[in-house]
């Protein structure tokens, strides 16, 4: 159990390469911390940084207020579980599980008491002598986190755990993962690429793109007022829709001609982004969006119609209900709540509302027309 | 042999029953050259049976003095096997050693040290035997079971067999030992030694055989016939000078030199069929 903190971290490679720029995070006791972007955005880096595995160019790592930049690995209290399990293939589950303690002078009975009481909480218990290659995937993966829990660190360090299991272990390692972390109560850092993972597990999700903090909150701030146009294409799946605006004589219009009344924004927007689950069907005469749906992929509860602007080659796609029979051709008017739309400026920064900070928002005059 | 043909089986187990034989012939003749006098030997007609003499032979090179040696087969096999084990165990430590600091650490001329090593491939000790001999004889190794083993222990080879298979090692493996306490030593002595467990056997048979065979290097430093090793001493016996050669002496000391290194292989190799059957990575 202990707070972590980061301040101002830096990775610079030898080469000149910048991986990490300037990254602060101050994570709680206790808390568990997701730490999500595209592949290169440097989330591995950061979490071999905080392991000890790569060293930090410039900033300070604090592990419970006391900087630990220049500790081995071993001396940090940290305990990692790696993306292929890293599992020692010539020794037993037993040794595998009990060779941290092993190093550090814990005496024989004890280690073997300890290994027990872990295996006995993961479920291995029958399998303590066999050798990693007689077991299966979702067992490695158990064993690998019997081999970081039985040391009893400060911070848990995942590192894409689940990323070589099927789609069914992983949503059941998923939740065994999250149970097991708060019942121990213990810090942990979770590195992934898969957003359900991320939504589902994080406390608190840090957003990352190249090598920088694009934001960080609890998993439902960032899926409602995402800081950057970066977080809302990457929390949400399908992807947020984007669509332009342009300054017209009568508000912002969208492709199509649409146009919008946008007051009480901050700054300039230069686009709207609305998630495909936000957009519902709508027989107004100001409905939003006029489309031609190009595709179908029906996936039972829903189905999702990718779709264009009438009269433009500007994408759009919708979330509706699986029930509802589509064609492919089909004109569709759609509609979102004003609350429902989110807009950047021209360098992807959100554009609150300027009453938002106070309390509930008041109803904004919005209108369309064709 | 995918085709299952009565032809085809008949034909290859004959060719395999003439190879056996082309190879056991030599053998055989010894064999039954040891078990006969030296009068028996010199009549003109190589025996194919087995003499009169029966084991003597044997009994009497292993206890007693050999001709012109002056020292007794024991001795000759018991400098052999010495060189033989310094040799290998000496080569495979070198090779663990440097291959895990050129493969794991990063350090200034990584690189101009792997090459360099690679590079004395092309120098074996016959190549360099001149300078290698006066390094030696400044030394005042002459005549010592060090002088016999330094020269050959370090092997390139080995040294890169060792870093091909420690580059598979995946560095998580390396990144897990690290997290859970295990310095340089410990991964080296915890984790490598004991996934590369086959390797070391399979060099182990190889360089054993190829420091029992040395021929060269023995004859060049060892004017003291206490240090005389098996093979060099047979060539010393079967060149005759004056005298009659022993032939009986000759042969039983031949198949007595022949049995170490058949005793290593035949031992080792389980080991190295185990590693190759169940793999431990």
């Amino acid at each position: 159990m202990a707070t972590l903190t980061l301040d101002a971290l830096n990775k610079r490679y030898p080469n000149g390469n910048a991986a990490l720029l300037g990254i602060d995070l101050s994570v709680e006791d206790g808390e568990m911390i997701v730490i999500v972007g595209p592949s290169g955005c440097g989330k591995s880096t950061l979490l071999r940084c905080l392991a000890g595995l790569e060293t930090i160019s410039e900033g300070e790592l604090k592990i419970d207020g006391e900087r630990v930049n220049e500790r081995e690995p071993a001396e940090r209290d940290i305990a990692m579980v790696f993306q292929n399990y890293a599992l020692y293939p010539h020794m037993s589950v037993a040794e595998n599980m009990a060779y941290a303690l092993k190093n550090r002078g814990v005496p024989k009975p004890a280690r073997e008491a300890k290994v027990r009481e872990t295996a006995r909480v993961l479920g291995l218990e029958a399998l303590l002598d066999r050798r990693p290659r007689q077991l299966s995937g979702g067992q490695r993966q158990r064993v690998a986190m019997g081999r970081a829990i039985v040391r009893e660190p400060k911070v848990f360090l995942f590192d894409e755990p689940l990323s070589n299991l099927d789609a069914a272990l992983r949503v059941q390692m998923r939740l065994e993962i999250r149970r097991l972390q708060k019942r121990l109560g213990t810090t942990a850092i979770y590195v992934t690429h898969d957003q359900v993972e991320a939504m589902t597990l994080a406390d608190r999700l840090v957003v990352m793109n190249a090598g920088r903090v694009e934001q960080i909150g609890t998993p439902m701030t960032l899926y409602q007022r995402p800081a950057t146009r970066f977080v809302a294409g990457f929390i949400g799946s399908p992807a947020m829709n984007f669509l332009p605006l342009e300054q017209g004589a009568a508000g912002w219009r969208l492709p199509g001609g649409a146009c919008l009344e946008l007051e009480g924004f901050e700054g300039r927007p230069s686009s709207l982004g609305v998630r495909p689950e936000h957009l519902r069907e709508s027989d107004a005469e100001t409905a939003l969006f006029d489309v031609r749906v190009e595709l179908i992929e029906p996936l039972g509860a829903d189905t999702l119609a990718y779709c264009r602007l009438d009269g433009t080659a500007t994408p759009l796609v919708v979330r509706l209900d699986g029930a509802r029979q589509l064609d492919e051709g089909e004109r569709l008017r759609l509609d979102a709540g004003i609350d429902r739309l989110h807009l950047f400026d021209a360098e992807g920064r959100r554009l609150e509302r300027r009453s938002l900070d106070h309390g509930r928002a008041p109803l904004l005059p919005l209108s369309a027309s064709l | 042999m995918r085709y299952r043909r009565p032809g085809l089986d008949l034909l290859s187990h004959a060719l395999l029953l003439l190879s056996i034989a082309m190879f056991l012939f030599p053998v055989w003749m010894a064999l039954t050259a040891a078990t006969h006098t030296r009068a028996e030997l010199y009549t003109g007609i190589a025996p194919l049976w087995f003499g009169g003499e029966g084991i003597d032979n044997f009994i009497a090179v292993l206890r007693d003095p050999v001709g012109r040696l002056g020292v007794s087969v024991s001795q000759l096999l018991f400098n052999s096997l010495v060189m033989a084990l310094g040799i290998a165990v000496g080569k495979i430590v070198i090779a663990i050693l440097a291959a895990y600091a050129v493969v794991f650490f990063r350090f200034r001329g990584r690189m101009l040290c792997f090459w360099a090593i690679f590079v004395t491939l092309m120098l074996p000790v016959e190549v360099r035997i001149m300078p290698t001999y006066q390094v030696v004889s400044d030394l005042g190794l002459l005549n010592s079971y060090a002088g016999l083993i330094l020269p050959l222990i370090a092997s390139a080879t080995a040294t890169f067999l060792f870093r091909q298979f420690y580059l598979t090692v995946p560095p998580e493996l390396l990144e897990a030992a690290r997290v859970d306490g295990a310095g340089p030593w410990k991964f080296l002595c915890d984790i490598l030694l004991p996934l590369s467990k086959t390797n070391v056997a399979a060099l182990f048979v190889i360089m054993f055989l190829y420091g029992w065979n040395q021929y060269l290097w023995p004859l060049m430093i060892t004017t003291d016939t206490a240090y005389t090793t098996a093979v060099v001493s047979l060539k010393q016996m079967a060149t005759g000078g004056d005298n009659l050669v022993p032939w009986q002496t000759v042969m039983a000391t031949a198949l007595l030199a022949l049995l170490p290194p058949v005793a290593v292989i035949v031992t080792m190799q389980r080991y190295f069929v185990k590693g190759l059957v169940d793999s431990e990575k």
